[in-house]
């Protein structure tokens, strides 16, 4: 028994360091400050999917550690939130539920595309950085694809003061309020969503606007016909709000 | 011999222990402020500081920045300082890392949207402090090995490094919408760890200088 025990320590010792360290974080749901902005008078009704209940990313780092990183529910809260400041009215729908059974003017399915973060040994810095690209399709009421928005968004947090998972939460919290703040200035002006309102339709059914925002600068505007980008940083030059 | 033991080694200790409180390894610093306008600060008038975006690859740590808020507020003379998580959020969005302006020319059309100006009126805030800048390790050297075994450990060797602390603080007016000038803090700070036996670490507190010294410069500057 003992020998076998001997002879399987090293192999053990070896999955151990292979494996490395596991950490999970349990981010708690998110609070958006009311923005000081006006509402959009458009009536919208925001479709959850089902990912947003239970959002679970891992990244693995070889040898070292794994991180994983358990979002729950914060993305349905934060959209919630957010467009429960931005609209003058929000419903909230589940994935299943029959959007033609309410009344609205746009209806909003948001998804999401990637999210990455890395951790203080990946970027030999002291901080943790999280990456969350959203898609937003809008339909109108007859169901024609509106708009369909990507939206990039970033947060940096420092380990110092914080353990590493809280320090990952922050990360991810300042990566939703980075969203939050581009999806204030730029909603309407990216999906012209107020078109929408009083029966309004989507300009074209049979071509939907593809809407792809925060590229990294205005001059890929003009890169692709039915591409629309903006990324805004240090200051607000623009009208949109 | 035995009796005379004791004595020496509590000597011992005492010396280190004061070695390693008093002593500190070598800093050398210098602040300067660069005026563009007039300053001063009235009753009920406040200041709030503020890290450049990261968005735009600035590393203020946000230690750095509690302790400038700290070392602003701390005294009789202290001014008052407005947390600055307060006053993002109570101006969210215009204020969050992608947002926030990066020149004085963009604070009229700010204080133009709905709310703000108001809301900053509220707070009594006068002067927004920009922090830009960190502190990093820019030279190592030396070795330290430690061992230890059943009769015990120790160390040997010798270890040195250097810290260079750099930080520009930009202080915005609100009254009048313009920069006010700036302060900036540059210092430098080499420690060592000489270890025969017992590692005896003469720190050079290189950030704490350079948070001491913007502070109480950008203080003088503010109020004059």
């Amino acid at each position: 028994m003992i020998a076998k025990i001997r002879a399987l320590l090293p192999v053990c010792l070896i999955l151990l360091v292979l494996a490395g360290c596991g950490s999970t974080t349990t981010m708690e749901d998110p609070t958006i400050p009311a923005p000081q902005t006006e509402k959009i008078p458009v009536v919208v009704a925001l479709r959850i999917p089902e990912e947003f209940n239970n959002f679970v990313h891992e990244e693995s780092i070889l040898g070292k550690e794994s991180w994983t990183i358990n979002l729950g529910r914060s993305n349905a809260s934060f959209f919630e939130q957010l467009f429960g400041y931005l609209f003058t009215s929000l419903t909230v729908i589940g994935p299943d539920d029959d959007a033609r059974d309410i009344q609205f003017d746009a209806l909003i399915e948001p998804s999401i595309d990637g999210f990455e973060f890395s951790v203080p040994t990946q970027s030999q810095t002291e901080a943790f950085a999280v990456w969350i690209r959203y898609r937003l399709r809008v339909f109108d009421r007859e169901g024609n694809n509106a708009s369909n928005w990507t939206v990039s968004a970033y947060g940096k947090s420092e380990k110092q003061g914080m353990n590493g998972s809280k320090a990952l939460q922050r990360a991810a919290l300042l990566a939703m309020r980075d969203a939050a703040a581009l999806i204030i200035m730029q909603m309407d002006k990216a999906t012209q969503i107020s078109a929408l309102a009083n029966g309004g339709l989507a300009p074209s059914a049979e071509e939907p606007v593809q809407v792809v925002v925060d590229s990294e600068s205005d001059q890929d505007l003009d890169s692709a016909d039915d591409d629309f980008g903006v990324f805004v940083i240090g200051g607000i030059e623009d009208d949109s709000e | 011999m035995t009796q005379n033991n004791p004595p020496r080694s509590a000597g011992l200790v005492a010396v280190s222990a004061a070695l390693v409180l008093f002593s500190s390894g070598c800093v050398t610093s210098r602040v300067e402020d660069a005026r563009e306008n007039v300053t001063g600060l009235k009753e009920g008038e406040s200041v709030v500081i503020m890290a450049k975006s990261y968005h735009q690859g600035n590393e203020t740590e946000a230690g750095y920045i509690s302790c400038i808020e700290d070392a602003l507020g701390r005294g009789s003379q202290g001014l008052r300082v407005i947390p600055r998580q307060q006053f993002v959020d109570s101006l969210f969005p215009w204020f969050e890392p992608r947002t926030a302006p990066a020149e004085t020319k963009g604070l009229t059309k700010l204080m133009d949207r709905p709310g703000v100006a108001d809301i900053v009126k509220d707070m009594g805030v006068r002067y927004i402090v920009w922090l830009d800048g960190d502190t990093e390790t820019v030279a190592q050297g030396g070795s330290l090995s430690c061992a230890a075994g059943p009769g015990g450990g120790g160390c040997f060797g010798f270890a040195w490094w250097q810290k260079d602390a750099d930080y520009e603080a930009s202080v915005w007016d609100l009254e009048g919408y313009e920069a006010a000038g700036t302060v900036t803090a540059d210092v430098s700070g080499t420690s060592f760890l000489p270890a025969l036996v017992v590692p005896i670490p003469l720190i050079a507190r290189t950030q704490s200088a350079a948070c001491k010294g913007l502070a109480q410069q950008l203080k003088a500057f503010i109020v004059q």
